[in-house]
């Protein structure tokens, strides 16, 4: 009993240490601005998108497949934000690595900024 | 064609929270998509019309209309209750050409630009950096916008260059729905463009000093910028260096900016009795005992391909500096205390300014980098003649002692504009600013409103003349304070703003800062007369 709950502690604290976020940014490049109130104030006056497929297939992790963005009209990107979270490592045990949760956060370059 | 997105709303704030302030109508106009196959001028002079077509329905309305860039501003300069357009998508950019420069210019054709007014500082440095050339200054940060920037004066701590709108050589503004009021404004002593260019924008041409230097820092009330056109120069480096020198030397310099017999003794360079591009004094108002200041030195430097080489990316480092901007300086120190305002402010009486000492080489661009912190905050920002930096500096934290404030102070020095409501109104202004976070009014410590007010009153009482930076913080309804601050320059902005604008048009570009300011009461026929 005792074992498993040592077993189960450290399992949590790992789990939860596992939780990271990992931005990506240029740094030639106007991001695309929008009006915004609220949300996180690291990207105010940002237009933020997130990738609607939150969980994901193993074929996308491993590489052999890629998110689609299609909707920066500059065609390129500013920043790109990673976000692994609790319930995303949960559900990757669960699934045994089948099926991940992840969380992607991107500004587009503004349009004929360049 | 040019579409405009209209969203219902009830409210709206600037970027650091300073409202929030109401609102009917949000709108945002994007530009003819770019696979129309229309050019950059056609594109231009289509949403030029869907502007006229915006004014018109507000006018019809009866209601107000304004052009908002960033919202950087903290003041509610760039808010009306009506509806509020924002520029931000509106970014398109023409170098000029030799063929299109008029003939009795002075001016190199490769430093001119034309950009629309949404684009950014950064966008704008980074497209010049393209072809060689530099902004000659900005602010400590880079989103504002170019339209947004002139309209409030924004400045750095240049002392010889001056502010953004002092390298802007053509305005080109819409101040009504008709064909005859897309205008293209240049000064008479100094045209740019040749007549037939801008004709080709659909702007009628007015070249006249008075007129160009009222509508330059306009206030967002002088019709709308659609474009300005500026005055960049080749790519140049900036050698940055902050360090602690004696309290009494940092002050000399400030009230002399004489930098002659000086020796900033900074590692590896020889800056000894050379004048400074940018000289900025850093100061916690709470802790007397401190015998140094920290200072900013910015040296001018040749540009060269392979600096990185040499100082290495400045980008990077950037995230480590904390002298980064003023209120960035604030927020690192205020991060190590308790949240509650009184025991931090406390807590600042035995806080001593962090050390940097570090040196970075970059271009303009890189070293006025993105902002570090978007939270609550504010700012207050008085512009003094140099000679009286250091004693309004005293009066100024003498004051935030006595009714003390999150903040921290700092000091830059602007050359002056000719532009006629330019708060660097003086031979070399001094910008005394205080910029820290919002407070509540359950921290029981004075009011922003309040604070504001006793900053104004220890100005008067002590007879030094001052401006205040329109786009921050400042108990703006203060009985006759622009009178006081311009004086008769407030009667020739007015007597413009009546030239460019029918009444009508005034009251669409009219809001609250404007009546609270007085500006927005159109002069009398007979002051008209003698101004
Ligand atoms: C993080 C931060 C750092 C700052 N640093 C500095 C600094 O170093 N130096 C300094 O001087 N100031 C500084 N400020 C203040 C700020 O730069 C100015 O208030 C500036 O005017 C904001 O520009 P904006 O593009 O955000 O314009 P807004 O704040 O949105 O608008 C400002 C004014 O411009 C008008 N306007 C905008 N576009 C148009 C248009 N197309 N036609 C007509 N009017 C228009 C608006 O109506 C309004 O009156 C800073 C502010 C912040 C938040």
């Amino acid at each position: 009993m005792r074992l498993l709950k040592i077993t189960l502690c450290f399992g949590l604290v790992w789990t939860m240490t596992s939780c990271y976020s990992v931005r990506f940014q240029v740094e030639n490049g106007q991001w695309e601005p929008k009006d915004t109130e609220g949300g996180d104030p690291y990207y105010s006056g940002y237009y933020v998108r997130t990738v609607q497929k939150k969980v994901v297939f193993k074929k996308l992790t491993t590489g052999a497949d890629y998110f689609n963005i299609s909707d920066c009209e500059s065609g390129a990107l500013h920043t790109v934000e990673y976000r692994n979270t609790f319930g995303g490592i949960l559900l990757n045990l669960v699934t045994f690595g089948g099926r991940k949760k992840v969380n992607v956060k991107y500004v587009c370059i503004k349009e004929n900024s360049m | 064609m040019a579409t405009t997105k209209i969203d219902n709303r009830t409210r709206w704030d600037t970027l650091h929270k300073n409202g929030p302030f109401p609102l009917k109508l949000f709108l945002t106009t994007k530009l003819e998509k770019n696979s129309s196959g229309l050019s950059g001028f056609e594109k231009y002079k289509d949403v030029a019309v869907e502007i006229q077509k915006l004014i018109q329905q507000a006018a019809d309305s009866n209601e107000q209309f304004r052009a908002i860039g960033s919202k950087w501003s903290m003041s509610n300069i760039a808010h009306c209750k009506d509806r509020m357009h924002y520029n931000s998508y509106m970014n398109l950019k023409f170098p000029i050409f030799e063929g299109e420069m008029h003939q009795d210019s002075n001016y190199e054709h490769s430093n001119l630009f034309w950009f629309q007014c949404g684009n950014q500082i950064k966008e704008i440095s980074l497209f010049l950096e393209r072809r060689g050339k530099s902004l000659k200054t900005s602010g400590a940060s880079n989103g504002q916008t170019i339209a947004g920037c002139i309209s409030t004066g924004v400045h750095g701590s240049t002392i010889d260059v001056g502010s953004v709108q002092d390298y802007v050589v053509g305005l080109n503004l819409i101040t009504g729905p008709n064909p005859e009021d897309n205008i293209y404004l240049e000064r008479k002593s100094r045209p740019a463009l040749r007549d037939t260019y801008v004709q080709n924008l659909n702007a009628r041409v007015i070249r006249d000093d008075e007129t160009f230097n009222a509508a330059l820092v306009g206030l967002g009330s002088m019709g709308f910028i659609h474009g300005v056109v500026l005055e960049a120069e080749n790519l140049f480096l900036l050698h940055r260096y902050v360090k602690k020198i004696d309290k009494a030397k940092a002050l000399q310099l400030a009230n002399t900016l004489d930098f002659s017999n000086y020796d900033p003794e900074i590692p590896g360079t020889d800056f000894r009795g050379v004048r400074p591009f940018h000289y900025k004094v850093f100061m916690n108002p709470y802790n007397t005992d401190e015998e140094k200041y920290a200072v900013e030195f910015i040296y001018k430097m040749k540009y060269y391909e392979d600096y990185k080489t040499d100082f290495g990316n400045p980008i990077p480092f950037q995230k480590e500096f904390v002298y980064l901007d003023l209120l960035y300086l604030f927020i690192k120190i205020a991060e190590k205390f308790p949240k509650s305002i009184p025991k931090l402010i406390n807590l600042l009486k035995s806080s001593i300014l962090p050390k940097e000492e570090k040196t970075t080489v970059g271009k303009l661009s890189e070293i006025f980098w993105d902002t570090g912190f978007q939270g609550k905050a504010f700012a207050c920002s008085f512009g003094v003649d140099h000679t009286h930096s250091s004693k309004a500096l005293e009066l100024l934290a003498k004051l935030t002692r006595e009714h003390p404030v999150p903040g921290i102070f700092a000091m830059r020095f602007i050359k002056k504009s000719e532009a006629t409501m330019a708060f660097s109104k003086f031979p070399f202004t001094c910008m005394v600013e205080i910029d820290g976070i919002q407070w509540s009014d359950k921290e029981k410590i004075i009011g922003l409103k309040e604070y504001s007010k006793k900053l104004i009153g220890v100005l008067k009482d002590n007879d030094i003349p001052f401006t205040i930076h329109w786009g921050k913080n400042a108990d703006w309804e203060f009985p006759g304070l622009v009178e006081h601050m311009y004086g008769n320059e407030v009667k020739k902005w007015k007597k413009i703003r009546n030239k460019l604008l029918t009444i009508p048009m005034q009251d669409v570009f009219s809001n609250a800062f404007l009546d609270s300011t007085k500006l927005s009461e159109p002069l009398a026929a007979d002051e008209d007369l003698i101004v």
